[in-house]
């Protein structure tokens, strides 16, 4: 019977122990923004609710279509239609590269539909915040982009060349209010662009031959610590795989 | 298995979010950190991959206090959802205390709800535990989207698909937003405790 009563008393004790660790002072944070019942969104949001990250064709196709749907509807919003590109760009990257796109990728997706889920809900944002919202997703975008290219040029060795340097990639042509958005397919950098940015100014047959050597020495040495990234990270996936 | 130090008077108890990818567990222990952190004075532990999905475990300690003489330390961990990562899960529900059941309530989920609860019950079992023995909690997370419009399994459907036979305590809640998640962690905390009250006695 006291042992009952002691234990009683233990689980009291605990129960109160807790309600004063996690009294919430305001039970569920309130949502500033309005639903999405019959929303233009809610179908977005419903596949990017769906997506499972182990990532497939036919989610990425739900997403890419859904965007379009959206696009259609929102053709007299500028920023909103900027946030569906954004969107387009990084699901066209996602899907072409699955499981050895970026890992900031499928960040950043969930990120910017976030954004523009509040862009499009809240009601009385005012368009300067809104801008400010876009421009923030934007320079996400940006660092992505630079950190994809980064990581294309560790993987691959440099072509040298000395045929004429490739035109410009559409998304730097094709910039949406000179925010770098891409507008069109190729929007993420291939491996010529991260050539590009690591090799010296000027073509490889105009350098002297010290210059042309120490570009030489300074590739090949690029390309080892690339291999023994590669092979640290292939070492890593068998150690998990046992 | 809990570490019950009789000497030093310490309790210190594991108990692990577990569920199907992206159903929200992390989210469980990130909506508690960033709210009571101030509280709790611990650090989240979380180790994140691909896409921000759970690698190896998100974990959080948290310090209850001395009750009966007694420092009781509670430990919520999440195991990786991905389908992949079985061994890990395996790996992190050993010696667990208490089960936190994250369900996805979004209808294209029901199948993947089935599946994890069914390697919960299997992952147990080589452990030579029983799920329907082991304190254990259902959460019916992602209720919030209802008001949203999204297609969601009604709770009886989600109670008869994974808790007919368990009839364990269960919640509706939305980790994303706070509502009873906090009811949820409470009530595995207490139930773990009750069951190893007879060691410390």
């Amino acid at each position: 019977m006291a042992k009952q009563r002691d234990r009683d008393d233990f689980r009291s004790q605990v129960e109160d122990r807790l309600e004063h660790l996690f009294q919430e002072d305001s039970p569920g944070a309130t949502d500033e923004h309005v639903g999405l019942v019959e929303h233009p969104l809610k179908g977005l949001k419903a596949v990017m609710l769906s997506i499972d990250w182990e990532i497939t064709d036919s989610t990425m196709d739900s997403l890419l279509n859904e965007i379009k749907n959206v696009e259609f509807i929102y053709s007299e919003d500028r920023i909103i239609l900027t946030f569906l590109q954004l969107l387009g760009s990084i699901g066209r990257y996602v899907k072409a590269n699955k499981g050895r796109a970026h890992p900031e990728a499928t960040r950043l997706i969930n990120s910017v539909y976030e954004a523009l889920e509040r862009v499009a809900l809240t009601e009385g944002m005012s368009r300067s915040h809104k801008e400010k919202m876009l421009l923030e997703e934007v320079a996400k975008f940006k660092k992505l982009k630079e950190q994809v290219m980064l990581r294309k040029g560790e993987k691959q060795q440099p072509v040298v060349s000395e045929a004429t340097p490739p035109p410009a990639p559409a998304w730097e042509s094709e910039k949406i209010r000179g925010e770098g958005i891409p507008a069109r397919e190729e929007e993420f950098p291939v491996r010529k662009e991260a050539y590009l940015e690591t090799r010296p100014e000027g073509r490889f047959s105009e350098m002297s031959p010290h210059e042309a050597f120490a570009y030489a020495l300074e590739e090949i040495k690029n390309v080892i610590r690339a291999e023994f990234r590669a092979l640290r990270a292939e070492i890593k996936l068998w150690r998990e795989s046992k | 298995m809990a570490i019950i130090n009789l000497k030093k008077k310490e309790v210190q108890a594991k108990i692990v979010y577990y569920g199907p990818g992206r159903g929200g567990k992390t989210t469980n222990l990130e909506y508690i950190y960033k709210k009571f952190r101030n509280r709790i004075q611990t650090e989240m532990v979380t180790i994140k991959t691909h896409g921000d999905r759970t690698l190896f475990f998100d974990f959080l300690p948290i310090e209850i206090g001395r009750i009966k003489g007694y420092d009781i330390r509670i430990q919520l961990y999440t195991v990786p959802g991905q389908v992949k990562y079985e061994s890990t899960r395996r790996l992190v529900l050993r010696g667990v205390d208490g089960i936190v059941f994250v369900a996805d309530s979004l209808a294209v989920r029901r199948n993947e709800n089935v599946l994890s609860l069914k390697s919960l019950t299997e992952n147990l079992a080589s452990y030579k535990k029983s799920i329907s023995e082991i304190p254990l909690v259902f959460q019916y997370n992602k209720r919030d989207l209802l008001n949203e419009g999204i297609p969601l399994l009604p709770v009886e459907w989600l109670e008869k698909d994974l808790n007919s036979k368990l009839n364990a305590p269960s919640f509706e809640a939305s980790a994303l937003k706070g509502p009873k998640v906090v009811e949820t962690m409470k009530k595995i905390i207490i139930m773990t405790i009750d069951s190893l009250r007879k060691d410390l006695t």
